[in-house]
């Protein structure tokens, strides 16, 4: 990696190269890893040894040997290996600091965790030092005070003083921590502006807006990046004043995880794009949520201001996200101020849709509905919430139609039945203890981007072995690719191919299926094979048999008894056919019959509603109480930030008055009510933010008819990160998310040019 | 961040709070503030008034004689910020005790400043009514303080104060506490036909009513509030302390603690 | 001992604000009830209101009745001290027209109740 940076730097780069190399420090904690992908069979001696030492740290049953020290007089026993900063925090004491963060390699760079050690001479960084027996650690003696002002005053003097136009201000660290701890007085005289170190700017992306002129080399993006990301797109060049963070050459640095690094940066170096001098944090009010643009169900907080939603942040949720989001899910939130349905619409003679008062597109509806005879039929798309499946679906069944489906495809047939059939079984925390993994038809870095995180994490400190069956595809760590050709499943559940062994031998193996994977003809083929491969693999508290599912609705459909596949919708001839908030484009009016009437129900004008008869504005995530059930089966709920756009209504309420219009009103009128109905259908929906365990899933297993699975090359559909930005109809809404992809673009056509250039 | 500099505060709290009874009260106080100017004689900080000793005797000596008074009547004598003397009463004593502050010789607290009114809905006796007596002849200043709920009526004390005629008016409008006896209680800050009393903490700052002008009806008519703009609420809460300067100011309360019988 | 505490509760006496019991509290909202009921040509003349007489008279038994289970006495009389207030504010002319016509409510739309409408006005 480092020699690639290089070369591309003295192709590209106008400065005289020895000189950079000469300076070119980079700044990588987990050294060894970095050399890793160099793959050179003595770096792979290397990584394992800190993988184990790695291992040995977790596990405190191999220590048992707790030593006391004294943290400001008070006692306190930790295990040895602690770090000062963390016995300190054990008795709630907290250290000032910039560049440790628990979830990254300790740098100790900033020096601002500086504190006195009895009979040390000089006051110890607290991040990187780790305790002795009996050591009495001050952490407000004059010494450390003096030592903490002395860094602070150091870190400001080349910082500027533009708090009142930097995005940070408010929410900044270095402000915080200025005011706490730094010195009342200044000792910068110089007003010539002379002295303050100024650095140009980086572009990186659409995404992330650099002031690199306030960035104090805490190195957390580095880390961040490196680590967590897998991308070693950042580092350091220079060294003291003339030090720099940057990506070496002009280049953007885009992952699906960017984001984090804002919420990561101390400072104002890097802050949102988007959402660059849009509000101040006083000023906004934060309503903690969920996320719906993918199956993980990160928690979020959702900023609104005048009943609009200005930016997304992570919730700290150690079972689900962490405490990082994914790109999609940070920034396509301005794709819920455009291309919004805002009023009712019903399709004129013409074939115009006109809009219309709520009362004319009801009736309109119940009129369709009453001539339908019971033909009626409904599809729940990706963003659809619990609450309005149950409607849709009570509505549907009083109406004498039994056609529910949802528009992404799974196994046809009688698979779904038993809950664990289609979970993550192993659950998303779980897969960090993972030590053998197949992946088979998914792409996770960007189908579940957190999901991916987990699986690199298990990789770097759990000595996680990991394949694939699929196209061959960067997953931001090393995996091996068994190949693309379907039957290497069989392969492998027979015990015949050579990772079986690897999956056999494993504490705890999964396999994790791609939820578009068994869409295929064979899909339910594919599922029992694996499924029974699994139960060999299964151990008494582990479940390995996972499906990663691609969108937020999927579960909760399963769920509440919703079949699979828009075809079955389209093959039923409905009169009538519901589309909740379904916009991938499965169903298409000329697959319909002739005299359908296509009633949208949803937020977007996207694929669904251009289709439609009638249209029923619905709310967003950001503009509604609703449950989602995320891919290892876990109920959360998302609250209302702001109030839905215009006429546009909660969904399950649009489907609760037209049940009064159409005369079988359905029996609840308050969420809480609908909520109560929910348990009825399926009780572990209520137990919000909870994981009910999934049955085992033999049963599945002996259901399921065994089709032999048919050859032929297994595909995924997100392949590349341009294929990442836009899958749902709030991202496709969303200018930033064509931003990116045009920055993909942009950045691939620039790659190719320089790689023509290095031919010539 | 915000919770590591939160949690200081705390600790600094609890620190001095020991400060008081064991260690030297040097070793907190320079908390914040930066070490570089050491050995310097800390700056007068004129920020937080210290009470002259003597008032503060004087007036405990005070307030002890008006409960020795009328033991009936004060249910407390306190001292707030340092030197501000409160007697606390029971409803029924407000006349009697404003009467005594007024004519005796000693007190000739003859002059109504003011009278507030408070609500703590919890409290059984949700309102507080606090008046402020001053008297020219020995330049002191006494507030009594009594309590009452929504339905218990106080007497007025017009007949003492005449001052008190508009305050009470003041009070009965914005938060509803009757005087008995008072000469013309009506309304005085509010409009004809306003409803509720704003001052009450179950009052929503944003009111229930907005008034318009109809053109149609040409008057002004009286709706029910819709706000038209969103309800502005900041988060001011910062994670440092806000007012360390304050930090070792006058306690808020002491109670005077009655003569000991000889 | 804990009996006792009760009766005590129940025979506490909490001083009266005008009434000491039912029949005086009746007789002043009896007397309210009258006066306003004499001074209705007046205000009606005086105002310029649009309204009859008899319209206004029924607007003042609907104004009573809206507080008719009220049984604490002094919460009775409460309200006969700010009944009173208004019809003095009223005979006195100190309010204006619109204050009077206040009482009817007419620009205000009454609330839904039932889920339908509710949805259809957009209300929760």
């Amino acid at each position: 990696m480092m020699h690639a940076a290089l070369s591309q730097s003295t192709l590209q780069s106008p400065l005289p190269s020895p000189l950079l190399i000469d300076e070119l420090t980079m700044i990588r904690a987990p050294l060894v890893k970095a050399l890793g992908a160099l793959g050179s069979p003595t770096h792979q001696i290397a990584s394992r040894a800190v993988r184990t030492s790695a291992v040995l740290a977790q596990t405190p049953a191999k220590a048992p040997e707790k030593i006391e020290v004294f943290v400001d007089d008070i006692p306190v026993q930790v295990l040895p290996g602690t770090t000062v900063l963390q016995a300190a925090a054990e008795v709630g004491v907290e250290i000032p600091r910039f560049c440790y963060h628990e979830r990254l390699a300790v740098a100790g760079n900033c020096r601002m965790c500086l504190v006195e050690v009895e009979k040390s001479p000089k006051p110890v960084a607290a991040c990187a030092m780790p305790v002795m027996k009996g050591w009495r650690i001050k952490t407000n003696s004059d010494l450390t005070r003096k030592a903490r002002e002395g860094v602070m005053e150091f870190l400001l003097m080349n910082h500027p003083l533009d708090c009142p136009i930097c995005d940070q201000g408010g929410e900044c660290d270095l402000q915080d921590q200025a005011m706490a701890f730094g010195s009342d007085r200044s000792r910068f005289t110089d007003i010539n502006y002379t002295g303050k170190r100024a650095v140009e700017d980086k572009d990186i992306g659409p995404l992330v807006k650099t002031v690199m002129t306030r960035c104090i080399h805490c190195t957390r993006c580095v880390r961040f990046a490196s680590e967590i990301a897998g991308v070693d797109d950042l580092g350091t060049t220079g060294r003291g004043n003339d030090m720099q963070i940057g990506t070496y050459v002009e280049k953007l640095f885009l992952t699906e995880l960017s984001g984090n690094v804002i919420d990561l940066c101390p400072v104002g170096a890097l802050t949102n794009k988007p959402y660059s001098f849009v509000a101040r944090p006083w000023e906004i009010r934060k309503v903690s949520s969920i996320d719906v643009l993918d199956a993980v169900g990160s928690n979020i907080v959702v900023s609104t201001r005048t009943n609009e939603v200005l930016r997304i942040l992570p919730r700290e949720n150690e079972d689900v996200n962490e405490e990082w989001l994914a790109d999609k899910s940070r920034f396509a939130c301005d794709g819920l101020k455009r291309q919004r349905l805002v009023a009712p619409m019903v399709r004129m003679p013409n074939g115009e849709l006109q809009a219309v008062e709520w009362e004319g597109a009801l009736i309109a509806v119940a009129k369709a509905l009453k001539q339908a005879n019971g033909q009626v039929a409904g599809v729940a798309g990706q963003l659809a919430d619990v609450e309005a499946m149950v409607a849709l679906k009570d509505l549907v069944n009083r109406l004498e139609g039994e056609t529910l489906v949802t528009e992404a495809d799974f196994i046809k047939g009688a698979g779904i039945d038993v809950r664990g059939s289609y979970l993550l079984n192993s659950t998303i925390a779980g897969l960090e203890q993972a030590d053998a993994v197949l992946l088979v038809g998914t792409n996770p870095r960007y189908e579940a981007p957190l999901v991916n995180t987990r699986l690199r994490k298990a990789y770097v400190h759990n000595e996680l072995q990991i394949a694939s069956i699929g196209p061959k595809i960067d997953l931001s760590y090393q995996h091996d690719n068994l190949g693309a050709d379907a039957s290497l499943i069989k392969d492998v559940c027979s015990g015949a191919h050579a990772f079986s062994k690897v999956l056999e031998g494993a504490k705890k193996p999964a396999i994790i299926i791609g939820a578009d994977l068994l869409a295929r003809s064979d899909g339910a083929a594919i599922h029992a094979t694996i499924s029974e491969y699994c139960q060999k693999l299964n151990k008494p508290d582990w479940n390995s048999f996972n499906v990663l599912h691609n969108n937020a609705a999927q579960v909760g459909a399963f769920d509440v008894g919703y079949q699979a596949g828009a075809q079955r919708a389209v093959d039923a001839k409905p009169k009538v056919l519901f589309l909740l908030n379904a916009d991938a484009g499965k169903v298409t009016r000329e697959q319909l019959p002739k005299d359908c009437f296509v009633v949208y129900i949803g937020s977007h004008g996207d694929a669904g509603a251009s289709m439609a008869d009638a249209v029923l504005p619905g709310a967003a995530y950001t503009e509604k109480q609703a449950t989602y059930v995320n891919t290892e089966g876990r109920p959360q709920q998302t609250q209302p930030g702001v109030s839905p756009p215009g006429m546009a209504r909660e969904d399950w309420k649009i489907l609760r008055a037209l049940s009064e219009v159409v005369g079988t009103p359905l029996n609840y009128n308050t969420l809480d009510e609908l909520r109560s109905r929910m348990e009825q259908v399926a009780p572990h929906l209520t137990r919000l933010g909870q994981l009910t365990p999934a049955g085992n899933n033999e049963l599945s297993a002996k259901v399921t008819p065994s089709k032999s699975i048919n050859g032929g090359p297994i595909d995924v559909k997100q392949k590349e990160l341009r294929d990442y930005f836009m899958t749902d109809a709030i991202s496709r809404a969303s200018p930033t998310m064509a931003k990116c992809i045009s920055a993909v673009n942009k950045q691939q056509r620039l790659n190719e040019q320089s790689k023509q250039s290095v031919a010539i | 961040m915000a919770a590591i500099i939160r949690n200081l505060g705390a600790r600094i709290a609890c620190a001095t709070l020991a400060a008081k009874h064991v260690v030297p009260a040097a070793t907190t106080t320079l908390r914040f503030s930066s070490t570089a100017p050491a050995g310097a004689k800390p700056a007068e900080k004129p920020t937080v008034r210290k009470p002259d000793a003597a008032a503060r005797t004087h007036l405990s000596d005070f307030g002890r004689y008006v409960a020795e008074c009328m033991p009936k009547y004060v249910q407390k004598v306190q001292l707030t910020a340092g030197d501000e003397l409160e007697v606390l009463i029971a409803p029924e004593g407000v006349v009697p005790v404003l009467q005594f502050l007024k004519d005796h010789h000693q007190a000739q607290f003859t002059n109504l400043i003011d009278i507030a009114g408070m609500d703590v809905p919890c409290r059984k006796h949700r309102f507080e009514v606090i008046y402020n007596l001053l008297s020219l002849r020995y330049n002191a200043r006494v507030r009594v303080k009594t309590y009452t709920d929504e339905l218990t009526p106080l007497d007025s004390v017009c007949e003492v104060h005449k001052a008190a005629n508009w305050y009470e008016r003041e009070i009965w409008d914005m938060y509803g506490v009757f005087f008995a006896n008072h000469p013309d209680l009506r309304r005085i800050l509010t409009d004809y036909g306003f409803e509720g009393h704003p001052q009450r903490r179950d009052f929503p700052l944003s009111g229930y009513v907005e008034l318009r002008y109809d053109d149609e009806k040409k008057r002004v008519v009286c709706e029910p509030l819709e706000l038209a703009q969103e309800f502005r609420k900041f988060d001011l809460s910062a994670p440092w302390e806000q007012f360390p300067n304050f930090r070792n100011a006058n306690p808020p309360t002491e109670v005077v603690q009655p003569a000991e019988k000889k | 001992m804990a009996g006792r505490e009760a009766v005590k509760r129940a025979v506490q006496q909490v001083r009266p604000i005008l009434s000491v019991d039912r029949e005086e509290a009746r007789k002043r909202a009896l007397n309210l009830y009258k006066a306003w009921y004499r001074q209705m040509p007046y205000i009606v003349m005086d105002y310029d209101i649009p309204m009859s007489v008899e319209q206004c008279r029924s607007k003042l038994r609907e104004e009573f009745s809206k507080n008719r289970n009220v049984t604490d006495i002094r919460v009775i009389d409460m309200l006969v001290i700010k009944g009173q207030m208004e019809l003095k504010e009223s005979v006195e002319i100190w309010k204006q027209k619109g204050h009077i016509m206040r009482y009817w409510k007419e620009s205000q739309d009454p609330k839904p109740t039932d889920f339908l409408s509710k949805f259809i006005q957009g209300i929760n």
